[in-house]
This record gives C-alpha cells, sequence and structure tokens, in this order.
C-alpha cells in the first residue's frame, strides 16, 4: 500500500525546520541517524514530567509506573522483532550489542585457535571488538571480500571462509553501499558447518521487518535511533541457548542476586547484562517508536525508500563525474546512496550540499576496512527514510547538477 | 596584528569575499584561492606528524620560522575549501612574528561570510588546522 508521506511527515516536527541560511532543511542522513516522531518526543517528555523514577528498585507509585513502562516497552519492542522479551537484552544501541556478545558470550565459549569469519563490509563497531578478543584470546579472523563490480559480498569465498568457524558477524545491510546481504542463505550456510551467527542490524532494522525467531540467527543487534527511537539505547536479541552460555559483561547494581565480602552471585537471562539503572526514558521512547512504525508494513517502507533511492541512483549516474558505489536499482538495496565525484573532493561536495539544505553524510563511515576495498578514502552519502519525498530527491539532484558544473 | 582581528593586508581579501553575491559565489571565489595558491607542501611531505587527524579529509600543516625568524606557514589539505582557507591565512600569518601568529584569532573567516568552515564538528576541516597553527605558533615563540 503506497504511504501517505505528507501525513507522515506532519509527524516530524524537525522536517519543516529552516536552516539558519534560510533554506529549508532536507534530511538525508538517515543512515547515521533517523529523526523522530513527536509521538516518541512525547513519551519520553511524559515520562520525565509525571512519573520519572528508577525502576525496579522501589515500591512507590512512580516506581512501579516506571517500571511498568520500561517492560512494556520491552514486550512492544521484542514483540516487533518477533521475539519474547527474555531474549531481548537492552543495551546503549548495536556497538555495545555487538561488545556484549564479545565480552559475555565469545570470551566465555570461545578459545585459542577458534575462526570467527567478519567481511569487509563490516561497520568498525562488528570489526574492533573481534579484533580484541583476537588479540586476547589468540582467535583467528577471517574476511570475506566484496565483489568490486557487484559491490555484493564473494559467497564463494564466504563458503571457504566459514569452514571450521565458531561465529559468524556479518552485517545484514550495508551502511555504506546500502546492499543487503544474503542473510538466510549465510545462516543457513554457517549452521550447517556449526558456527553461530551474529546479525548486524542497525541498518536493516529501519527497512524491514526484523523476524528473530524464524531467522534462526543467534545474535541480532540494532540500534533505536536510526528506527525513530532516541539515541542511547538498542538491544541484544539473543537465542535461549545463547543466553544461558553468557556470562557477565559489566558488573555492577541490578544484575546481582547476592553480594558478600566474599563474592557475588548473578541473576539470570537478561537482568545479568542489564547492570545499573536502566535507560527508562529511551526504552519508553523506543516503545513509543516501535508503535509508530508498527501502523505501517515494513515491506511499504522499503518499497518508498528504495523508489526514491533507485531514481536518485540513476539520476546521479547521468551526472558527469559522479560515481556510485553500491546498487540503489537493486530491488533489496536500503536507501542509502554512496557516491563520489571525480574531481570535487567528499568534504567540499558535503559543504556545498548543506549550502543548499541537504543534510549528507560524509566520510569513511566507520568503515574503513571497506574503503580500503573500494580504494577510496571516503564517500559523500545520501540515506533516505520513510518521510523523504520524491520532490526533495529532484531538488537534490538539481542542486547537486549546479554545484557539478559549477565547481568542478 | 591586534588580539581578536587579522592583520591588515588582509582587508582587501575579507572585502572580496563580503562583496560575494551569495555563499555559493563565496565558496567559488574560495576554490580559486585553493587553485591559486594550491598546497606549498609535496605530497611526500605529507606525513603522520604533520597531519591534522580527523576523518573527513586529508589535512597537513608545517609551522616554521624562515631565514629572518619571521613565521612560516605551509598547509596542505585534499578538500578545496580547507586548501583555499589554509591559503588565505597563510598570506595573513607569513612574515609576522611567531607571537603575533600565536594571538591570531579566525575571526576574519567569520567576516569573509565563511563562519560555517569554523563549526567545531567539522572534523579535520580548516578550525583544526587553524588551531594547530596557532598551538605550533605558541612553541615557536618560545624558541
Amino acid at each position: 500500500m503506497a504511504l501517505d508521506i505528507q501525513a507522515i511527515r506532519s509527524d516530524f516536527p524537525i522536517l519543516s525546520r529552516i536552516l539558519p541560511n534560510g533554506k529549508q532543511l532536507v534530511y538525508f542522513d538517515n543512515a547515521a541517524t533517523s529523526q523522530k516522531p513527536k509521538c516518541v518526543i512525547d513519551a519520553m517528555t511524559k515520562y520525565y514530567e509525571q512519573y520519572n523514577s528508577n525502576a525496579h528498585r522501589a515500591n512507590h507509585t512512580l516506581a512501579d509506573e516506571a517500571t511498568t513502562a520500561l517492560e512494556n516497552a520491552r514486550e512492544k519492542i521484542s514483540q516487533f522483532f518477533g521475539t519474547t522479551p527474555e531474549n531481548l537484552i537492552y543495551t546503549s544501541g548495536a556497538t555495545e550489542a555487538i561488545n556484549l556478545v564479545s565480552y559475555g558470550w565469545a570470551r566465555y565459549n570461545l578459545k585459542e585457535g577458534d575462526v570467527i569469519v567478519l567481511t569487509e563490509m563490516e561497520h568498525h563497531a562488528d570489526i574492533v571488538p573481534w579484533q580484541e578478543l583476537s588479540k586476547e584470546k589468540g582467535i583467528e579472523v577471517r574476511y570475506v571480500p566484496i565483489n568490486n563490480e557487484t559491490f555484493t559480498l564473494d559467497m564463494d569465498a564466504f563458503e571457504i571462509a566459514i569452514e571450521d568457524a565458531s561465529l559468524v558477524c556479518v552485517t545484514h545491510t550495508s551502511n555504506v553501499l546500502g546492499i543487503r546481504n544474503p542473510i538466510e542463505q549465510i545462516i543457513e550456510m554457517s549452521k550447517e558447518v556449526g558456527a553461530h551467527v551474529l546479525l548486524d542490524c542497525a541498518q536493516g532494522a529501519p527497512h524491514e521487518k526484523i523476524d528473530f525467531n524464524n531467522l534462526g540467527a543467534d545474535f541480532i543487534a540494532i540500534s533505536a535511533h536510526k528506527m525513530a527511537g532516541p539515541t542511547g539505547i538498542g538491544c541484544l536479541l539473543a537465542a535461549s541457548e545463547r543466553i544461558t552460555e553468557m556470562g557477565p559483561f559489566m558488573t555492577g547494581g541490578s544484575m546481582i542476586k547476592t553480594v558478600t565480602t566474599d563474592g557475588s552471585t548473578y541473576q539470570n537471562g537478561h537482568t545479568m547484562f542489564e547492570t545499573g539503572t536502566p535507560r527508562i526514558a529511551e526504552a519508553i521512547g523506543w516503545g513509543a517508536a516501535v508503535e509508530w512504525l508498527s501502523q505501517f508494513e515494513m515491506k511499504d517502507i522499503h518499497n518508498h525508500v528504495h523508489q526514491i533511492a533507485s531514481w536518485t541512483g540513476r539520476e546521479m549516474n547521468k551526472i558527469p563525474g559522479i560515481k556510485i558505489y553500491g546498487d540503489p536499482d537493486n530491488k533489496n538495496s536500503s536507501g542509502a546512496v554512496s557516491f563520489l565525484h571525480e574531481t570535487i573532493q567528499s568534504q567540499d561536495l558535503a559543504f556545498l550540499l548543506d549550502e543548499g539544505g541537504f543534510a549528507v553524510r560524509t566520510g569513511h563511515h566507520c568503515a574503513q576496512p571497506l574503503m580500503d576495498a573500494l580504494g577510496v578514502p571516503s564517500t559523500n552519502r545520501a540515506s533516505f527514510w520513510i518521510y523523504n519525498t520524491q520532490e526533495e530527491v529532484e531538488s537534490f539532484i538539481s542542486h547537486l547538477k549546479f554545484i557539478c558544473e559549477r565547481f568542478a | 596584528m591586534e588580539d581578536a582581528s587579522w592583520p591588515s593586508h588582509l582587508d582587501s581579501i575579507v572585502e572580496e569575499f563580503r562583496d560575494c553575491f551569495d555563499s555559493m559565489e563565496r565558496y567559488e571565489l574560495l576554490f580559486e584561492y585553493a587553485k591559486k595558491h594550491p598546497s606549498p607542501l609535496s605530497l611526500d611531505e605529507w606525513n603522520e606528524e604533520n597531519q591534522v587527524l580527523g576523518c573527513q579529509s586529508r589535512a597537513h600543516v608545517k609551522c616554521s620560522l624562515d631565514e629572518n625568524g619571521l613565521f612560516l606557514l605551509r598547509a596542505g589539505a585534499d578538500a578545496q575549501i580547507v586548501q583555499g582557507l589554509m591559503a588565505i591565512t597563510a598570506i595573513a600569518v607569513n612574515g609576522q612574528s611567531a607571537i603575533e601568529v600565536s594571538k591570531l584569532s579566525p575571526k576574519y573567516v567569520e567576516e569573509m561570510g565563511l563562519k560555517s568552515s569554523l563549526t567545531p564538528s567539522r572534523a579535520n576541516g580548516f578550525l583544526n588546522m587553524f588551531k594547530r597553527v596557532v598551538s605550533e605558533a605558541e612553541i615557536l615563540s618560545e624558541v
């Protein structure tokens, strides 16, 4: 079903912002973070104005309300991702979720000589924790290359890399290329060789339905802020069997059963990994965000984003000097379109686009190994989401052409 | 050179930018400055020691005293906007004493209508390079 984009836009106060230079904001940096609908902002404000209290710690009314809201949010969010509250561990975002797998699962279950498979497409958040673990425990880290023509993973190399692997860590969708990996095939192949699978769904979750129990991955890392939720919260979805194999990551209050001067015992399940005061307002905000998103079919969001991303890609290809890194025409691609101009340096181009009111990302996108594989130091990236319009991308292309004609 | 100001020989350049019709014309002029004043540091002089760290582009700064003991800035960046601003900064500081350069503020960039170039979040942009120049001038003034 076609989305009513104008009605959707009216839920986002920030989209009507006029920038200091008098230009209307056109927000194309959604792969970095999405904007937040008013209901999310209101839910968080209501918590602070009406029932701000610490959760799980007291018996007074406010504490009960805060605890109920925190756990209701867990229920809504886990349901949105096709699983149960017991399988959802709140984290600060996808980065912490991946670190939780590294510190809380891999450190307890992998040993010297074991193999972890990554890809060249990974965000630094899905590389550095494994490099650290490798240094500490003598674990071998293998990287699956990308095909520079199609910008897709080399699945033949993948098949070879996963032999004897204990853990396969793959991004669902590349934050640079917008390419969606064949995650179903990756999970199946990994399971066949007895490897566990961690999916980084930071980019995938805003664009398609993540159905944790049906997918069969062992771990899924998600950030709320890229899917209409607030910053500072995300989650690790973990299979029940894997949770029982995990040990403490961060320690302190809330995650303990008993503490004596001789030592401590720990809670079971997700509680063991949520130490300290929970991110209560953020969880409530994320709950409101998934409730807001639930009024739409995720495939409608994907189709809308794909339509404007593929149009943008086709129009960019007509501009002399512009090269696209990725395949926005591919029906599975998300809304990220990375590009470079052959003579206008990426930072300059971003400045000049910003002068027109267009917010795009520039840099290595925390994916330096991918930049190395592509043979570039950085790219510009326009990334679209549910509230972006055809008119916006038309005006973007028009401004981009103007810049290229004037500054190349 | 006075505090929070710029040397008088920069006035005509500041004026030239101020007179631009709009921001795009201003950036066009800045690109021209970058082209007219390419990096005096050759690429093989771009090294880790003189690199201004950041994430968006490469930028390098080398400061020294010339044979007369006066400040000499040589800077290179792969972004034309940063290169243009550094070329203008070199015009401002070269031939001044290190102590004068250490007191320089980037206000002239604001006056040129390029305030957005001074935003701290513009990683590895002009502001980072400018801070490096001022800090090296402080060190050189103590020599």
